[in-house]
């Protein structure tokens, strides 16, 4: 583990410790639980575990209202048992991610008691107050569905507080000194038990100014690089990674000169994945990857297909909204804020084929893939849970009592297991796939696995071809001296396509999964044809 | 750059697909020779190897004799005692020319290039000159690297001291100083491999020079030694070669001691490295010592060629080797030849520095060495006359051993400043 730029080649997996297996029987998921289930995960081939928040929390967003920074949620296990999962993991040369919630805090944790219980509180100073709710008039509110302000009134102290999420969810004030000396003191706490980097919440919301939108100030950046020298200096090869849901352009500044976040998820390109798909036509994708700037060789993108949220539409246009809630949300329940609350497999109709090759794309992108737990089995969802729970129902490991999650009631679950009879754990889980040779797990073990024989994927360039037939999606990903060509099929028709590889010629290419040879290229068009939603990657050697 | 593969090969292994053992033949005339190791091969695809995918690839140099045709239309129903059984797979044998300059490293780079290509676990190189080559010894070739427990697979002939005694008096004892690794014939036209040792092996620019065209085998199982890989060792009982034409002693022993030195010094970071790399061998079988030589020395000319060549090249001598080597050597002519260990020793290090810093002219130097070597050579067939066949092999070994103990000596001459 001493490559500091791991996270460039790494695979990451992202899960929820409540919902992937439970030790103890009392229905909900935990540490112990975990650590039972790292075999799989080993054996999946991914690289470092994302991990959703476990801490200490009154759960109502799901964890990212978090009450106590520096302790393990009770129903998840003790630090110990954390502890004992850590050392689990990295022996099977698994790097773990946590999540950095630092824009706010849950209105139970014990900073806000204090800060609401007088004016003149030391903790007071923590949190943005205002006797009015006018400053910063004009800041959009991002949870629409649900809140109508960004200041909520705290009866307690008779004044406002500030808020960018839920009202429960108090903004913490980074104007504060002291306020990053906490953060800091939080995060030394983790790195020090041996956490590998940090998944950073809500980064663009951290710092207010009167008279902007109060995202992306100069603020919120000095903030981050403070947090990343500091990190550097004590705990070198740690990784932080941005959530900001913004365009390319906007998230561009947040790796700074390199000295910001190493990684930033890619929000656009995911949307633009699906519609390309359902448009048959690479148009959108080529162009969301083209307009996406370089950024400094340390940092990488992350790329996804699905997570613990919506497939959020705020990075689309209207008209692209339109379409996507009419191609993949045609049922009202599914929608929720700007997106769509379902799984993988749901949005495809469950096609074998669909989501092997948005799984391709996934991987073969410049970027590092994050897989959501259970999409490697093409777990089903619930849209009916409410809220985004649809989506975090409890892992499918067999096909048995509430599918191998829990020795609990079903009726005890923190949520019930999926049981339909097309997603349902009996016909969806592990166990079955692990032993069925042509299942999505082994398929997609297959996968990482190839993709794993090549840095390029990880850390290369791209350069797109651009065929005639627009439903032909091929590009050239190149790494020092090799070279892979990637062909998709975004059609469900066969497909066939002269692809125009001059600046290749001389190279036979092989495909990657069986290493058959194909022709060589030569300076004439390259002529393919491809099955529906096939896709090809070449490695391409010069013999 | 210009292709390895042709199109035409290409083509020809794209319907083969991907193997398991891959066995490439390289050739140049060999149409009256090439007959039994082919027959070897088909015999081991139908079984030693008959569950592995299995392609031999024949590489000629452009053979004026029909070679490629004699490897195509080779069948296995020519050899009436063979099998009875059915082959399980299509039997693929491929016949192309190679591109480059023709020589043996051309045509291995063609054989590894198209191994790679076909991402065969296991590649088999054999010599077209050798008629020993039975299916036993194909597969024994292939399997330590088909099942994984070797990188290298390097044969051990069964043969009596004074048999092979260029490899045996100059190749195996420098080899071993340089790489610490006891082969016995590192100089071997027949070898295994892993497809890992061949994908390395094709990245080195050492294939773009001219260097390797006769140091080619040498080089390979330099490499092996000298990496790190995992070797192995098998013994292949006899080794008999084809009847032909061979060349003279005096042409022989410069090619062979050119190709030494010149290994040595495409390897030279390698091997003279203050750390180098640890070599694992494993011996799977150890070949039998014969009791009777296949060949015999000339005890009567070759003293005389070897006093004679002293006297005429004495001052070439001078310049190329250490003037206690000289003197010793020449006082060693008389009045019976008698070259010890370790005159041979200080003899072989000297030359081998000499041609690495060029002293002298390399050809010339290379062709001093001939009467050295015979004298030598009188000398230790002198010495073991009243010895069995195991004693005198165990004198090999103590040669091998005395050699090995001055590496010390030959990193310090080799990376010494050019005299």
């Amino acid at each position: 583990m001493s490559d500091d730029l791991w996270y460039k080649g790494a695979i990451f997996y992202e899960l929820h410790v409540k919902a992937y297996a439970d030790a103890n029987g009392d229905g909900t998921g935990d540490f112990p639980g975990l650590v039972t289930r790292l075999d799989h995960l080993q054996s999946l081939g991914v690289d470092c575990l994302w991990l959703l928040p476990m801490y200490p929390s009154p759960l109502r967003d799901d964890g990212y209202d978090i009450s106590d920074y520096c302790a393990i949620h009770p129903e998840y296990g003790t630090l110990e048992d954390f502890r004992a999962f850590l050392r689990a993991a990295h022996e099977r040369g698994l790097r773990v991610l946590t999540e950095l919630v630092i824009n706010h805090t849950s209105d139970q944790h014990l900073w806000f008691k204090e800060a609401r219980s007088s004016r003149e509180s030391p903790k007071r100073g923590y949190y943005v107050w205002s006797d009015t709710d006018d400053r910063f008039r004009g800041v959009r509110i991002i949870f629409r569905d649900t809140e109508m302000s960004n200041w909520a009134w705290d009866p307690v102290s008779k004044s406002y507080y500030w808020h960018r999420f839920f009202s429960h969810q108090p903004d913490l004030n980074f104007d504060n000194p002291a306020v990053r000396e906490e953060i800091w003191r939080m995060m030394r706490f983790w790195l020090e038990l041996g956490v590998d980097g940090f998944r950073v919440d809500a980064v663009p919301y951290l710092v207010e100014r009167e008279g902007t939108s109060c995202e992306n100030l100069p603020e919120t950046h000095e903030v981050v690089r403070e947090l990343r020298r500091r990190m550097d200096a004590e705990f070198p090869g740690r990784m932080l990674l941005a959530e900001a849901n913004m365009w390319p352009e906007d998230v561009r500044p947040y790796f700074g000169r390199g000295d910001e976040f190493h990684m930033a998820f890619h929000f656009p390109l995911m949307p633009r994945m699906f519609m390309a798909l359902r448009l048959e036509d690479r148009k959108p994708l080529v162009e969301i990857v083209e307009r996406t700037p370089e950024i400094p060789a340390p940092c990488q993108w992350g790329l996804f297909l699905r997570n613990h949220d919506e497939l959020t539409l705020e990075m689309v246009t209207d008209a692209e909204r339109d379409y996507m809630y009419a191609e993949y949300a045609r049922d009202p329940v599914a929608r929720i804020n700007l997106g769509i609350r379902r799984r993988l497999a749901p949005l495809l109709d469950g096609d074998r084929r669909r989501i092997e090759l948005m799984n391709a794309l996934l991987l073969s992108l410049p970027g590092s893939p994050f897989l959501y737990y259970g999409d490697e089995i093409g777990m089903g969802d619930n849209v009916y849970l409410g809220d985004r729970n649809g989506v975090r129902t409890p892992m499918q490991w067999t096909g048995g009592w509430n599918g191998g999650f829990s020795t609990a009631d079903p009726e005890r679950l923190y949520q019930p297991v999926i049981s339909n009879p097309v997603y349902g754990h009996q016909a969806v889980n592990v166990e079955r796939q692990r032993r069925q040779e042509d299942s999505l797990l082994n398929w997609t073990k297959r996968i990482i696995q190839v993709r794993r024989s090549t840095p390029v994927f990880g850390r290369g360039s791209i350069e797109f071809l651009k065929p005639a037939n627009h439903r032909v999606l091929a590009y050239v990903r190149g790494f020092g001296s090799e070279k892979v060509l990637v062909v998709n099929n975004l059609s469900g028709t066969a497909q066939a396509v002269e692809l125009d590889l001059r600046g290749l010629a001389g190279a036979i290419p092989i495909e990657m999964f069986g290493r058959s040879l194909f022709p060589r290229i030569h300076e004439r068009p390259y002529v393919m044809t491809l099955g529906p939603y096939d896709f090809f990657w070449f490695k391409l050697r010069w013999l | 750059m210009s292709s390895i593969l042709s199109d035409d090969l290409l083509s020809d292994l794209m319907a083969v697909g991907q193997v398991d053992v891959l066995v490439g033949l390289p050739t140049l005339n060999h149409a009256g020779s090439v007959g039994p190791a082919v027959h070897a091969v088909h015999v081991a695809f139908d079984r030693e190897l008959a569950r592995e995918r299995a392609v031999l690839v024949n590489v000629d140099g452009g053979s004026t004799d029909g070679t490629p045709d004699v490897v195509r239309d080779a069948s296995i129903l020519d050899h009436p005692t063979l099998l009875a059984s059915q082959s399980l797979r299509t039997r693929h044998r491929i016949s192309a020319p190679y591109h480059g300059v023709p020589g043996k490293a051309a045509a291995l780079r063609t054989v590894f290039a198209a191994a790679d290509l076909l991402q065969a676990p296991a590649v088999v190189v054999l010599d077209p000159e050798v008629a020993s080559v039975t299916s036993e010894s194909v597969a024994a070739l292939a399997r330590p690297a088909l099942d994984g427990e070797a990188d290298f697979v390097s044969p051990a002939y069964a043969r009596h001291p004074l048999d092979g005694l260029l490899v045996t008096q100059v190749v195996r004892p420098l080899f071993r100083t340089a790489y610490g690794l006891p082969l016995q014939e590192p100089l071997a036209g027949e070898f295994g491999c892993s497809g890992r040792f061949v994908s390395r092996c094709l990245e080195e620019p050492a294939w773009e020079t001219d260097d390797l065209r006769l140091a080619v085998d040498l080089w390979i199982s330099g490499r092996a030694a000298s990496d790190g890989w995992r070797v192995a060792e098998v013994g292949l009982g006899p080794r008999r070669l084809t009847a032909r034409p061979r060349p003279a002693v005096a042409t022989l022993v410069p090619q062979v001691l050119d190709a030494l030195f010149t290994s040595l010094r495409l390897l030279e970071a390698r091997w003279t490295s203050p750390a180098p790399a640890s070599p694992h061998l494993r011996r799977c079988s150890r070949p039998a010592v014969l009791p009777e030589p296949g060949t015999s020395v000339d005890r009567g000319a070759y003293p005389a060629l070897f006093r004679e060549g002293l006297a005429a090249l004495g001052g070439m001598l001078e310049r190329a080797l250490p003037p206690s080597a000289v003197a010793a050597l020449r006082a060693s002519a008389e009045p019976d030849v008698r070259v010890s260990d370790e005159l041979w020793r200080s003899v072989v290090l000297g030359l081998a520095a000499a041609h690495r810093h060029a002293v002298v002219s390399r050809d010339h130097l290379l062709r001093a060495a001939v009467p050295l070597y015979l004298g030598r050579v009188a000398s230790f067939a002198a010495e073991v006359s009243g010895l069995d066949a195991g004693a005198a092999e165990e004198r090999l070994e103590a040669l091998c051993r005395h050699f090995e103990r001055s590496r010390g000596d030959l990193v310090a001459l080799w990376t010494a400043p050019a005299r």
